[in-house]
């Protein structure tokens, strides 16, 4: 007897990718050969390597997980769902090092390997995936002429009140985060944005094998293994990134930049959370001389991204923590009705409409979302709203395919 | 109550609270503007609520005096600055406020202090502004109007290249005053595509500081990326070249090369097979174990 197990509800190996949201699955039988009932029993674990993701599984939307699932399934070749996610705390480290195994009695029916795929503190990376991060980054921005270019024409002064100074700031920038991640996926999909917590220390983020070391004017340098050596943005070779003010990010925290409890703190109300944008996501940007420091040239430093990503985190973190998932609830957003168009939870945001000029930029660079193999959301044409339930707690068909390695699916 | 005592409850109310809460921006405010209050707890004040500069134009205003005003410390002058910056993050509410806020920056460009100057630069570069583009071609072309080092002029005029700054950069690759100099002529010359023959030459000169070969290969990529894997192919092959610069031309061949070609390279296999056999760093080694498994060696 033979099972298929289809991750994400789908065959493809590309679409064996989860996080701590659970991921719809079905399994059903290939072969029957040798059942002797019109139903069998299959039970269903994750078998991890030493070092490798771990799994767990539910049979319903709802309900606790277990390490495995028991799960009757016709021989005449129905499917019958369940439901897999990874465990809280054990991320995989490599694509495929957590083995999905199906045994009808000690026979194995059928397996899949699959990956907990999620954004990790960039300072936790093995060696492999931050050669692995720093590879498709430099891929996707090949010259400067590659893909990465429509994210840096995304980011500007001009199309600034699109992302900036209102409410929509954090869901913007998530769908930012969300489309460039996908991109890099598409180059390798064993990659996941790491995030830089601006309220730590850095040692191994700052180094010439990852984001590179400042020079003394503020030049990034880089290690000749290190395919970022190769970066070109408007044509002019290299990243400008210097730390202000005697700062040392490798040993110590962003000057002034509040924690991450204290960002926590700021309110439980999103109106109040959303100070956030000053300080701590502002005073990082202008911790540094050069690209990051400004709007207009931020996109050109691969760190903005990461820095970003913590911004993002500290969001997910407080939405969490306060349960703001729900943009039905008033606390989640701040629904003014003097928000600027691209800020209120309804209206779906630039550049991704493709809408142009009158209160929206002049072009819409770089298309729709990028597509998931994994999930359908938040769609081609994403909207403020969607940005809020992005593990799919309130709703299941809202999951984008990405989770924090600190924040819990529930 | 006495004048004396409203003004200690001020203070008192306006310092930083403990235990990781946040004041109120108008405390916060109130401090960061105030010469009463010390350096430290200015800097902290400023930082602390950025966008609070943005909710009136009499803040704002008191922000920019602090930035001007000569007679304050440089730490504070540094904090309002990078106050003022992290608000235009905050675009829409901080749209009111630019005009002032780039007037501002073109003043103190031409400040006494050069921590200032350099600072104030670095900001009208990022927003490609035509008056600090001319003070720091200027400066280039005449050292006695240098507001800032060449080095730092030839950085910030790489934020927005125009054809002037490029001869001057040709000037400077030839004569550098210094090696940063050098570095940052050529990194800016990278957006030049007639400069793609001086990368070709720099990059295969054995006697050149590595790290311009490095900016070279670098550069030649994004000028002609074609042009870069022939002469990474041809300095692998090459046994007396310095094997970091031949870690620089493996990393160029494994992300960017063409696979097919590559794969069918015996004597660049062969070459990389000797070299990840050689006395070299285990780091290059690994990339060229690395390079190897790529094409199924």
């Amino acid at each position: 007897m033979n099972v298929e197990l289809q991750i994400n509800n789908s065959i493809s190996p590309s679409a064996r990718f989860v996080t701590w949201a659970p991921s719809p699955c079905r399994i059903r039988v290939t072969n029957p050969s040798g059942a002797t009932a019109p139903i069998v029993n299959v039970q269903i674990t994750g078998v991890s390597v030493a070092s490798g993701g771990a799994v767990v599984f539910r049979g319903n939307t709802t309900g606790a997980f277990s390490n495995s699932l028991t799960v009757p399934v016709p021989i005449n070749g129905t499917s019958v769902p369940f439901f897999v996610a990874g465990r809280f705390g054990r991320p995989s480290v490599n694509n495929g090092d957590v083995r999905i195994e199906a045994r009808n009695g000690t026979t194995l029916v059928g397996s899949v390997s699959v990956m907990v795929r999620v954004r990790k503190n960039a300072e936790a990376l093995t060696p492999g995936e931050r050669d692995r991060f720093v590879a498709a980054f430099a891929q996707l921005n090949n010259q400067g002429a590659g893909r990465f270019a429509d994210f840096r024409s995304m980011h500007t002064n001009v199309s600034s009140p699109q992302a900036h100074g209102a409410p929509g700031f954090l869901p913007w920038h998530r769908a930012y985060l969300l489309d460039l991640e996908r991109e890099l996926q598409a180059i390798d999909p064993s990659v996941a944005l790491p995030y830089w917590r601006f309220d730590q220390p850095a040692p191994k983020l700052f180094t010439l094998d990852f984001f590179g070391v400042s020079g003394p004017n503020g030049t990034i340098q880089f290690s000749n293994t290190n395919p970022l050596q190769f970066w070109v943005t408007d044509g002019v070779q290299g990243i400008n990134r210097g730390p202000r003010n005697n700062w040392n990010p490798a040993t110590q925290p962003g000057p002034t930049v509040i924690t991450e409890a204290q960002t926590l703190l700021l309110g439980t109300q999103y109106p109040a959370f959303s100070g956030m944008e000053g300080n701590p996501h502002g005073t990082a940007h202008t911790r540094w001389n050069g690209f990051i420091r400004q709007i207009g040239t931020a996109a050109k430093d691969p760190l903005f991204f990461l820095l970003h990503c913590n911004v993002d985190r500290l969001w997910a973190k407080w939405q969490r923590q306060n349960g703001r998932f729900d943009p039905a609830h008033a606390a989640s957003f701040d629904s003014n009705p003097g928000n600027p168009i691209g800020h209120n939870l309804v209206d779906t945001m630039w550049p991704w409409n493709g809408i142009t000029g009158g209160t929206r930029p002049p072009t819409a660079p770089g298309g729709a979302m990028a597509s998931s193999p994994c999930v359908s959301a938040p769609g081609p044409q994403p909207r403020v709203r969607s940005s809020l339930d992005y593990q799919g707690s309130v709703n299941a068909l809202s999951r984008e395919g990405f989770d924090y390695d600190d924040v819990r699916f529930a | 109550m006495s004048t004396k005592k409203k003004a200690a409850k001020t203070s008192k109310s306006a310092r930083k609270p403990k235990g990781g809460a946040m004041r109120s921006t108008r405390a916060a405010m109130s401090v960061a503007t105030s010469a009463r209050s010390t350096v430290k707890e200015r800097v902290a004040a400023m930082a602390e609520a950025p966008l609070a500069v943005c909710e009136s134009d009499k803040d704002l205003q008191a922000m920019l005096n602090v930035l001007r005003n000569k007679e304050e410390p440089v730490e504070v002058r540094l904090a309002a600055m990078d106050s003022l910056a992290t608000a235009a993050f905050s675009v829409i509410k901080f749209e009111s406020c630019r005009n002032d806020y780039i007037a501002t920056l073109r003043e103190v460009a031409q400040d006494p202090d050069p921590k200032i100057r350099e600072s104030a630069l670095g900001l009208l570069a990022g927003e490609k502004d035509g008056f600090a583009q001319k003070k720091l071609l200027e400066g280039l072309q005449n050292r006695e109007k240098a507001l800032v080092p060449p080095e730092k002029a030839l950085q910030l005029l790489s934020y927005d290249v125009h054809a002037e700054a490029y001869s001057v950069a040709r000037d400077i690759v030839e004569k550098p005053p210094n090696a940063d100099a050098k570095r940052e002529a050529l990194r800016l010359l990278a957006a030049d595509a007639t400069s793609a023959p001086l990368f070709e030459k720099l990059l295969r000169d054995k006697d050149e500081l590595r790290e311009i070969r490095q900016i070279s290969a670098s550069a030649l990529h994004g000028l002609n990326p074609g042009k870069l894997q022939r002469h990474a192919r041809e300095m692998l092959l090459d046994n007396s070249e310095y094997d970091d610069i031949q870690a620089t031309c493996l990393t160029a061949l494994t992300q960017f090369g063409d696979d097919e070609a590559v794969g069918k390279d015996e004597a660049l296999l062969k070459s990389v097979d000797r070299f990840s056999a050689g006395k070299t760093s285990s780091k290059y080694k690994q990339s060229a174990r690395r390079f190897l498994s790529k094409y199924g060696r």
